[in-house]
């Protein structure tokens, strides 16, 4: 059965990567305009990353002299462990304060899907290796998880609604519990929820094992929290769980490690990501700007590895009417590496994260604004809704756990202030939104009136930043994010504005 | 049960492994280890008066000493004993209704026989352990399941609800067994002999001869059998354990590497304690236990990651905490107005400190729970025995929930300590007052 061989898949994902290599994953062309910025902060970050990476777990000697007399058993000590020191420890050198090019691709094992009530997801496996942890957003509050035990796996499950297809980029406390023979191994795991450029969300952690064997892995998938509309309101209320086993074996490791793609010295670190899992079985022109692709794809796209992948909509597959991006502090627009502008260019970032902010109103987007306005809201008639999108660039990954507030400002004064909701929705998937008007009249001359019209200004300012962990290539970005400000453009119906 | 190797450990792990184990082979071997060590002072002996006995069973902390900043230290070392009443203890002789209908002996009430022997089986423990950490204090806690079969009802004054799941995230067992017999010394030998001379093979406890023990009126659940540990230097002393980190720091006093109970933080005993009713003078005790991913929240977090998760980000920012929480002196610092709302932490900080969710469950400023839980590392996993003493269950399920942080806007891994615990078990009890401790009715006044 070799389409459920994993080591066929993941040969077959190889190759196609080398094809894709050939073309070049997207760099950045703002790279040059902000440089000196980016030293500046990178400067900063780097320096806390390598101060806090001394403080990791079993701090690798034993200098602690008290403990002198009580050797550890050899399990925390053997820094080799079962990968015979093969796992890739490079890093990237002085990383730009942005999404860059990682050092590697990971190779990882594939298992088959698993349902657990509405729900089903992808268990994945790779050798441990190093991510990024978040809690707030100045750099203490970052941290690089390093493996010290060379024994055991990466455990990744990227879990997708069954009936709309939505992966479900939230973390709601998803709990990870490895069993062998029946006996538990280990405590129980909160996998961390984590973006990773080549499999986008996911939930994963460095999970130590005892030694090869056959393991079993309940996961529990509690219910969902994050506000749900359309399809999805209703569904994932309740607690369910599914299991999946794996062998950990030479074979397995050799997989894992002999699949990893290094890239070029000098390619490591430059502006850009890593195409998606799969991406090359699409025609692997190796763009990785999937953004211009016209690809309305909501929710995912299965590849042919059978992961689904988070993607949120491009730029230009919103309905309604799309804000334009001023010049701000968050980053300037600009054309596209190939000097063609698309949509996505225009887009203004954040920290390097491109923003998308797209209006709905109720003469114009009426199925789109009940939809996104929910139940809840149709008792006050809602006349607009305002839809945030903060994504990665190049990827199109959605930036969740966030905290985003957004304020109007008309001829300068301001208006209203908002606090965005984080939103799962079954057309538009990930955003953050709110209803911004509560009354259908509401929208006439009034001159007071809040709603929000043509020549507004809306400031999307960031409370904090996306609490996701990181695997290498995003640990930078999408930390320090400042505000980025809209223009409401003229006309009801928005589409495509260009400027 | 086979003894833990002592030339594997040292010599502190080797008696926290022989508490967990148990029994008189343990006892034994503590014995021996602790006679070649420190604590070769005598235990204090008890008192042949009872009436010189506080009148609450958890009158712990006029008994207990203080650190330099004023909050209770605790005893070192806890066992929790869970017993269901033996197949003899039901009053045979009953002609009541109850009595008659029931078949089952978990639906017998326990005869004045039963009741007889608890109580003097327990004020032996009394006579031969001062009431102290240095000698003995305990409890011995009822479940619902208990009073279910009597034929009246707890009176309205006791709030002690079945238990159940408390977040959406959990699917705990539950503590369905009779009661919960908590034993608790600084000296872990104490603690191993207390059990022995209600339970196994003893003559005598600390030069006291024993005249009787619970073997007729208690069977023990071996399999639901809890121990654990807090006091600054156990928990770096545990790291022998899979999954304990080298990293604990060494002053930690529980597992977690914090302090906790601060004394600004904790209720008073009067605050828990039952105030009305036939049970006046009693409290209820909630106990979970939970498993904790310590070696991610050592690992995988840095110092200042784990004080924004466990107190608040402010506290992180403002570095208030000191290594294990030595900085804090007899608070959290958690203040009404001093320190942002959680609500605002969540929005400003994407993090949420478990001190801060906790905080607002205050009444008028005061906490209404009394935290006597302890670090554990049974079935050599690392975990927590989180017991709380509260005037009534309800109060406890209300903390909970604040906790919990639903309504928080902030990821789950970022909510307090949400992400690194684990919750196995519940179960609430009623400690009733001493006067009413021995296997006493639902409605002892009707």
């Amino acid at each position: 059965m070799a389409p459920d061989d994993p080591t066929a898949d993941d040969s077959a994902d190889s190759a196609d990567r080398t094809t894709a290599t050939g073309a070049a994953p997207a760099t950045d062309a703002t790279t040059t305009a902000t440089r000196r910025t980016l030293l500046r902060r990178t400067g900063a970050i780097s320096g806390a990353l390598a101060l806090a990476g001394c403080l990791g777990f079993g701090g690798g000697g034993d200098d602690n002299g008290e403990e002198d007399g009580k050797e550890s058993d050899g399990e925390t000590t053997d820094a080799g462990g079962d990968y015979g020191g093969r796992q890739p420890t490079v890093t990237v050198e002085d990383p730009p304060n942005a999404v860059f090019l990682p050092t590697h691709r990971e190779a990882m094992r594939v298992e088959e899907p698993v349902t657990a009530g509405e729900f089903r997801f992808v268990p994945m496996l790779s050798y441990p290796h190093p991510f990024w942890t978040i809690a707030g957003s100045d750099d203490a509050a970052v941290e690089r998880e390093t493996p010290e035990v060379g024994r055991g796996v990466h455990m990744m499950i990227t879990v997708q609604d069954r009936e709309t297809g939505l992966v479900v980029p939230v973390d709601d406390g998803i709990q990870f519990r490895v069993r062998s023979d029946g006996e538990r191994v280990g405590s129980p795991v909160s996998p961390w929820a984590m973006l990773s450029q080549e499999m986008g969300f996911h939930f994963g952690d460095n999970v130590g094992l005892p030694g090869d064997g056959t393991y079993e892995v309940e996961v529990t998938i509690p219910p969902l929290s994050v506000r749900r509309t359309g399809a999805l309101a209703g569904r994932g209320e309740e607690r369910v769980t599914g299991t999946f086993e794996f062998e950990y074996d030479d074979e397995f490791r050799h997989q894992v490690i002999d699949g990893i793609d290094y890239l070029e010295r000098n390619r490591r670190g430059e502006r850009g990501a890593l195409e998606p899992m799969g991406a090359g079985a699409d025609g692997g022109d190796g763009s990785g700007e999937s953004d211009g692709d016209g690809n309305a794809g909501h929710a995912s796209e299965m590849d042919h590895a059978h992961v689904p992948y988070a993607t949120v909509p491009a730029v230009d597959a919103y309905a309604g009417t799309r804000l334009v991006g001023g010049a701000s502090a968050g980053g300037a627009p600009s054309a596209g590496a190939d000097g063609e502008a698309t949509a996505a260019d225009e887009l203004p970032r954040s920290d390097d994260a491109p923003i998308v902010a797209v209006l709905f109103e109720a003469d114009a987007d009426e199925s789109d604004l009940a939809r996104l306005a929910g139940d809840e809201n149709r008792a006050q008639n809602p006349a607009q809704y305002l839809l945030v999108s903060p994504r990665t660039p190049y990827n199109r990954v959605p930036l969740p756990d966030a905290a985003l507030t957004a304020s109007t400002e008309r001829d300068g004064e301001l208006v209203a202030e908002y606090e965005l909701e984080q939103t799962l929705d079954s057309e538009y998937g990930h955003h953050y939104g709110v209803v911004v008007s509560g009354t259908g009249s509401d929208t006439s001359d009034s001159e007071s009136s809040s709603a929000i019209r043509s020549g507004d200004s809306v400031i999307v300012s960031v409370d904090s930043p996306p609490q996701v962990a990181r695997h290498q290539g995003y640990e930078t970005a999408f930390l320090e994010m400042e505000a980025v400000t809209f223009e409401v453009p003229d006309g009801a119906e928005g589409g495509d504005t260009e400027n | 049960m086979t003894l833990p190797d002592r030339s594997a450990l040292s010599r502190r792990a080797y008696v926290r492994a022989l508490v967990a184990v148990g029994g008189g082979a343990a006892l034994s071997a503590c014995l021996d280890v602790t006679r070649d060590g420190d604590d070769t002072d005598p235990v204090p002996s008890g008192t042949d008066d009872p009436d010189s006995l506080p009148a609450r069973q958890h009158a712990w902390n006029e008994f207990s000493s203080r650190d330099e900043d004023g909050n209770v230290q605790l005893p070192a070392h806890h066992a929790l004993v869970p017993v269901s009443l033996a197949s003899g203890a039901g009053d045979a002789d009953a002609d009541t209704e109850a009595g008659a209908a029931a078949e089952s002996d978990s639906a017998t009430a326990p005869s004045e026989d039963a009741r007889r022997t608890t109580e003097t089986a327990l004020r032996t423990l009394e006579r031969a352990y001062e009431w102290s950490p240095e000698g003995l204090v305990f409890t011995l806690g009822y479940t619902p399941a208990y009073f279910d079969r009597f034929e009246g009802s707890l009176p309205d004054s006791v709030d002690l609800p079945a238990p159940e799941a408390l977040t959406a995230r959990e699917d705990p067992a539950f503590d369905e067994f009779d009661a919960l017999l908590h034993l608790a010394s600084d000296r872990p030998d104490v603690v191993l002999a207390a059990e022995e001379g209600l339970f196994g093979d003893r003559d005598e406890l600390n030069g006291t001869d024993l005249e009787t023990d619970l073997t007729g009126v208690f069977d023990r659940h071996d399999d639901r059998r809890r121990t654990g540990f807090v006091g600054a230097g156990l928990p770096a002393s545990k790291t022998d354990v899979p999954g304990v980190p080298e990293s604990v720091p060494e002053d930690a006093p529980f597992l977690m590497g914090f302090r906790s109970g601060f004394a600004r933080t904790q209720a008073s005993e009067d605050r828990v304690t039952i105030d009305a009713g036939p049970f006046a003078g009693g409290t209820t005790q909630h106990v979970s236990s939970m498993d904790i991913q310590l070696d991610v929240w050592f690992g995988q977090d840095n110092h200042h990651q784990r004080v924004s998760k466990l107190f608040s980000p402010t506290h992180a920012a403002d570095e208030l905490v000191g290594e294990v929480g030595d900085e804090l002196a007899d608070t959290s610092g958690v203040t009404d107005d001093g320190i942002a709302s959680a609500e605002a932490a969540a929005r400003e900080h994407g993090v949420v400190g478990h001190a801060q969710k906790a905080a607002q469950a205050r009444e008028d400023g005061n906490p209404p729970l009394l935290r006597r839980d302890f670090s554990t590392v049974d079935g050599d996993r690392p975990g927590q025995h989180f017991l709380a003493l509260q005037r009534g269950i309800g109060e406890f399920v209300r903390v909970r929930e604040a906790m919990t942080g639903a309504d928080l806007d902030v990821s789950s891994a970022n909510n307090g300590i949400l992400h690194y615990l684990f919750v196995n078990r519940r179960g609430n009890y009623l400690l009733p007052p001493r006067s009413l401790r021995a296997l006493p009715p639902a409605a002892p006044n009707s």
